[in-house]
């Protein structure tokens, strides 16, 4: 019973990974961008949600409409001001990553200073555990697993079925073809980091939820957002989902034999051990790295 | 106050090791690790162990704590000999966590959470680098070795080899270089002088903890390099020394005193930000051909 437990809350908070994750993979995939500030978005989008729930008192889905603003508004802001500019002078990769993280430490501590380094979260009977023959879910965490599915069924539908959607993954293909197709790659990268940054919110909402939020939080959700988004295969979303998923799952299984600080550990293992035995991930197309 | 510039510069020292030892591997050898806090880690834990259970003579520290950074180094030459790139970068991501998660876990060696204190006052050639000061000399002394070791080792055939890989490592391997030794070599030999800086860490602190030997760090270093200029010899020097001053620099700033530590950080990111976005090549870095 503890074992499907722990399964259970495993699956939860996978579910949580792979919505963390599938905004990177797409940002990831499509620009090449390592965006470090991925958890910066996390961190903008959650504590304008707990802002408006908790602070102003609004309405949760007023909130959630105003934590998608933010989220997009940061996106195309950090593609406009920091990344284009780079991209003109051909910087390097590890130009961006630097740069992305200046970015993430400004906005960690702006949120720092404006609430505090503490943990914050918002509560209500919604996110209490109830007992349904033995195991413990609450309605939100049954709501989580309702959520994930359908959000990734509409990022689906959206690059499988859409003239963008296509456009988008025909730029993580090849730049030049989509420039002959006389598609901006320039306004897709912008597409692209809007698109990833308003992924990111549905997790940052049910982080808030259940585990709550605190300003250095960013760090994490970006390391796991990559982990997952290697795990499953760079260029596909629904890679970043599973892998996701699966760290979830290996993370509270892991609660069943070892103590509780060598949870990350484990992640980053299963990464390790991907990285050298099958460096495409479970779903990436056949390429040597 | 001739002790706190004495400390400032032993730290800005620690920090140019680091710095020199990470562009051996990101500037010449094309291997971009996040792990370099890491080494340092290892390093500084190797010569708290030594001065609490055996001696604190840093030269019997100083080559223990080399070896056991290149020792440790192989963790990091396995993944970077079958991935390039943005897999190798995450590969070394992961490394830190993990190592994070064994300096806080393994308490029995680490001391956990709390890591080690007491760790004794140093000494070298029987004299005891009690004062800041004579600490502050020794840092200096040690980082000019560090910074001419690595001088002299990029001029020699070795150094000519490790940017023929770093360039193309397809025709270094075609002309008959091992490819394989050379950056197992470059890595152990960056790990090792990585280490020095940690020996300095713990003995100037007297404590050691996991806090100082965070993915934040590894990051930092990387800042240092790639702000200064990566593969210049000057550059990750400027880096360091900028990164370390910033800070000291910030607090003579007129800042409202609740939120300074914040206001620094963001004063900090924004700098990191902006000179990325207008000299790309760092600081001393010349323009960049290919990236």
């Amino acid at each position: 019973m503890l074992l499907l437990q722990l399964m259970v809350d495993g699956v939860q908070s996978g579910a949580i990974y792979a919505l963390m994750a599938v905004g990177f993979a797409i940002i990831f995939g499509t620009t090449r961008t390592f965006h470090y500030s991925h958890g910066a978005a996390f961190l903008l989008a959650g504590y304008t949600f707990y802002f408006g729930v908790s602070i102003l008192g609004l309405n949760g889905l007023f909130s959630l409409l105003a934590a998608i603003l933010v989220a997009i508004a940061f996106g195309a802001f950090i593609q406009l001001a920091v990344y284009r500019p780079i991209q003109r002078d051909a910087g390097s990769f590890f130009t961006m990553v630097v740069a992305s993280f200046g970015v993430a430490v400004v906005v960690e501590n702006l949120v720092a200073m404006y609430f505090g380094s503490g943990f914050l979260s918002v509560t209500s009977s919604f996110s209490r555990s109830q007992d349904y023959f033995g195991l413990y879910i609450s309605k939100l965490g049954m709501t989580i697993m309702v959520v994930t599915p359908l959000v990734f069924l509409l990022l689906i539908a959206f690059l499988e079925r859409t003239r963008v959607g296509l456009a988008l993954r025909g730029l993580s293909d090849s730049p030049e073809l989509v420039a002959v197709f006389g598609l901006s790659s320039r306004k897709l990268c912008l597409i692209a980091l809007m698109l990833g940054s308003a992924l990111i919110v549905p997790a940052a909402v049910f982080q808030t939820m259940t585990a709550g939020l605190t300003p250095s939080a960013g760090h994490r959700v970006m390391l796991i957002s990559l982990a997952a988004t290697i795990i499953g295969g760079i260029g596909n979303p629904r890679g970043a989902g599973i892998g996701g998923l699966l760290l979830g799952i290996a993370e509270s299984l892991s609660f069943w034999k070892l103590p509780t600080g060598w949870s990350d550990a484990i992640t980053f293992l299963i990464l390790l051990a991907f990285i050298l035995l099958k460096p495409s991930g479970l779903l990436g197309l056949r390429t040597r790295v | 106050m001739l002790n706190y510039f004495a400390n400032l510069i032993t730290v800005t020292g620690t920090s140019v090791i680091l710095a020199v030892s990470l562009n051996l591997l990101i500037g010449y050898a094309g291997i971009f690790s996040m792990a370099h806090a890491v080494f340092y880690g290892v390093g500084a834990y190797a010569a708290a162990l030594l001065g609490l259970y055996y001696c604190a003579d840093l030269m019997v520290a100083i080559p223990v704590a080399m070896l056991a950074g290149a020792l440790a180094s192989l963790l990091i030459s396995l993944p970077a000999l079958r991935v390039r790139g943005e897999y190798f970068v995450a590969a070394s991501l992961g490394l830190q966590v993990i190592a994070t998660t064994v300096f806080e876990q393994w308490e029995s060696v680490t001391g956990g959470l709390s890591g080690l204190g007491g760790i004794p006052v140093a000494t070298l050639f029987g004299f005891e680098l009690a004062s800041p000061i004579s600490f502050m000399i020794v840092t200096v002394a040690f980082v000019v070795l560090v910074v001419l070791a690595v001088v002299w080792l990029l001029r020699t055939s070795f150094g000519r080899d490790l940017r023929a890989i770093r360039d193309d490592e397809t025709a270094a391997g075609a002309i008959g270089k091992n490819v394989t030794v050379i950056k197992a070599i470059a890595v152990a030999v960056s790990s090792a002088l990585c280490a020095v800086g940690g020996v300095l860490y713990a003995y100037n602190i007297a404590f050691v903890n996991p806090e100082s030997f965070t993915l934040n760090l590894s990051v930092l270093v990387m800042a240092m390099v790639i702000i200064g200029g990566a593969g210049t010899t000057m550059g990750p020097i400027a880096g360091a020394v900028l990164i370390q001053a910033l800070p000291a620099g910030l607090s003579w700033l007129p800042l409202p005193v609740q939120n300074i530590g914040y206001l620094q950080q963001i004063l900090y990111g924004t700098a990191m930000a902006l000179l990325m976005i207008y000299r790309p090549a760092g600081l001393l870095g010349k323009a960049r051909g290919k990236a």
